[in-house]
């Protein structure tokens, strides 16, 4: 039998990005690896840097100079950046961003417009997602008649609709009492576990954090625990 | 869900928006749509009038004055003289009369050539032409509806007893109520031998009706004069062209203000819709696909409103065209043309914001409160 080989979801070297033509250092030389399968969090002050890192993994960023490697792409040379948020990348916000016009369901099915599916495979699936996050009645109706933990359930729910290899989340709770936040949390978890996608939240809250098998912790665009790499941390929060 | 329904669905997020844009560009849709139906209109009626007779202008006697079916006589003899003038196709004599036909007291007997090209126009739709110097005329369809008349009636002209022997018709007014005989009987009714009242001419092809009328002013113009009502039609032609000009300058306008509208509806939209257009580049939508959605979503707008406008011009058109006393005509080419030029502002329209929306960075997009 083979030796199951694990791929590095993340490879960064060296990653520098500033902003305002240089005056605002928001990653100031970031090295970090992110084995496929784990489960991150990238901890910081306001500002820090967190979600310039985030947006850089999901290449919705360029950055200034360094090598970023995610999910074996490198995206610095890719040129179809977008094909490449379609296929590995599912992104969670702070605010859900659903688009109110439309029903639950067929948010979910708005990243799948990337892919040449059928409407009713569409709809299938999307279906099979709401379900997942414990959402199927609600298929139907518009995001604003949700409350703000079932808005972030569709949110995540989209950020699943194209099987991606990656979940980045920025502040995923952070407008969420800690009630709901835990049960986005642990909804998150367990899907990271179930479908083995590579989870990484941004967060600023430490007990959010510690979820993580480890934790990265930025400040002035620079982590500041690189040996956290090694020091996996172990998981005592009950949720 | 389908992208296409999507993109329908869209604008009409700020319905209030949505719809002050398509009322915007249905008004332009309407003018096109309307000004369309009634140049047409009558440029139709006035082809059908210029080409009645066949002939580009005609002659009549010094004194007839402005009347082309004057009183006046001039002598039969002049055909002849003004078939010679350089770029004269034909020429041929009618006499005009008024007189007592059946119930009307004073009408328009119309005497011509029975075998020439005359009024070849007066096509006989029943029964056969009139002989010469007989009791017997043609008359138009329109008059013969109105007075009940068959063929092998007979019809009291002048104190004499005539036969229809057939009946014409012509999308002309003035030939379908008119009444036709042959030359030598309205020269008999008037003991006018060698008398006619106009000379109706044509042109060769690729002459000017003008310069041959004035040729003909030129030399005769002592005797006899050109008879500028056809020419008068040469001047409404003009007119119908600058009326056609200046309905396309009316749309051009609508078309402006309209196209101003949608950009600015869409920059709107676009504008508010930031963080979504963050969130589509998020979820992987390529540049492609976002300037498909935005101009589509202007696309939406424009068709709907050519829908809407091509109606409302329509119906405003022909509810509205007894009392202007018009006959719009509408070809499927007028609302064709509403439809690409409602399709070229669409596109026009959407295409700086849905560029605009393209070049928003997604960081920042996403940033956006
Ligand atoms: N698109 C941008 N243009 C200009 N400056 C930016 C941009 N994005 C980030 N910055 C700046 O870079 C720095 C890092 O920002 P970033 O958003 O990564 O911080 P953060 O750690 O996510 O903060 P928060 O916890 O408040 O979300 C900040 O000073 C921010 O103002
Ligand atoms: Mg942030």
């Amino acid at each position: 039998m083979n030796e199951v080989i694990i791929m590095n979801a993340v490879e960064i070297k060296d990653l520098y990005k500033s902003y305002e033509k240089g005056k605002i250092k928001a990653l100031n030389g970031i090295n970090l690896t992110i084995k496929e399968g784990e489960f991150v969090s990238i901890i910081g002050p306001s500002g820090s840097g967190k979600s310039t890192l985030l947006n850089m993994l999901g290449a919705l960023d360029i950055p200034d100079s360094g090598k970023i490697n995610v999910a074996g792409k490198d995206l610095k040379s890719d040129k179809k950046l977008n094909k490449f948020r379609s296929e590995q990348i599912g992104f969670i916000f702070q605010l859900h961003n659903l688009i109110p016009n439309i029903t639950v369901r067929e948010n979910i099915e708005i990243p799948m417009y990337t892919q040449k599916l059928s409407s009713s495979k569409m709809k299938e699936r999307a279906l099979k997602l709401l379900e997942d996050v414990g959402l199927y009645d609600k298929a139907d109706i518009l995001p604003s008649k949700l409350s703000g933990g079932e808005r972030q359930r569709v949110a995540i729910a989209r950020a699943l609709a194209n099987n991606p290899s990656i979940i980045l989340a920025d502040e995923p709770t952070g407008s969420l009492d800690s009630k709901t936040s835990n049960k986005i949390l642990k909804l998150l978890i367990d899907l990271h576990k179930d479908k083995k996608v590579t989870l990484i939240i941004v967060t600023h809250d430490m007990n959010v954090a510690k979820l993580a098998n480890r934790f990265i912790e930025v400040l002035d665009g620079e982590i500041i625990n690189p040996n956290s790499d090694k020091s996996l941390i172990n998981n005592q929060i009950n949720i | 869900m389908s992208f296409l329904k999507f993109i329908i669905k869209n604008p009409f997020r700020r319905k209030n928006s949505a719809i002050m844009s398509i009322i915007g560009i249905a008004i332009g849709i309407i003018v096109i749509v309307a000004l369309g139906g009634i140049t047409d209109g009558l440029i139709n009626t006035f082809e059908d009038t210029i080409h009645a007779g066949g002939a580009d202008f005609s002659i009549a006697g010094k004194e007839t004055g402005n009347s082309a079916f004057g009183t006046n006589t001039i002598d039969s003899s002049w055909t002849d003289k003004i078939k010679t003038v350089p770029g004269v196709d034909e020429a041929y004599p009618i006499y005009v009369v008024l007189t007592s036909i059946g119930d009307d007291y004073m009408k328009t007997l119309i005497g011509v050539n029975s075998n020439g090209t005359g009024l070849a126009d007066i096509s006989v739709k029943e029964g056969r032409i009139f002989k010469d110097n007989a009791n017997e005329v043609i008359i138009g369809n329109i008059y013969a509806e109105d007075n009940d008349y068959k063929i092998g009636d007979t019809i009291k002209i002048d104190g004499e007893n005539f036969e229809v022997v057939g009946i014409s018709e012509t999308g002309d007014q003035s030939m379908a109520s008119g009444v036709f005989t042959s030359l030598s009987k309205v020269q008999d009714l008037m003991d006018n031998e060698d008398s006619i009242s106009n000379i109706y001419v044509k042109v060769k092809k690729g002459e000017d009706a003008k310069k041959v009328a004035d040729r003909i002013d030129k030399k005769y113009g002592d005797d006899i004069q050109t008879i500028t009502s056809v020419m008068e039609m040469g001047q409404m032609a003009k007119m119908l062209n600058m009326l056609q000009a200046s309905t396309w300058a009316i749309s051009l306008l609508a078309i402006i203000i309209g196209g101003l509208g949608i950009i600015n509806t869409m920059l709107m939209s676009v504008f508010e819709r930031t963080r979504e257009i963050g969130v589509l580049k998020a979820v992987g939508w390529s540049n492609t696909k976002i300037l498909t959605m935005i101009i589509g979503e202007s696309l939406v707008i424009t068709i709907v409103s050519a829908i809407i406008g091509s109606i409302i011009g329509y119906y405003a058109c022909v509810i509205l065209a007894p009392y202007m006393k018009i006959t719009p005509l509408f070809t499927p080419k007028i609302f064709i043309q509403a439809f690409v030029i409602a399709i070229i502002v669409g596109i026009i329209g959407g295409l700086y914001p849905a560029i605009k929306a393209v070049k928003l960075p997604p960081t920042e997009a996403l940033r956006y409160e």
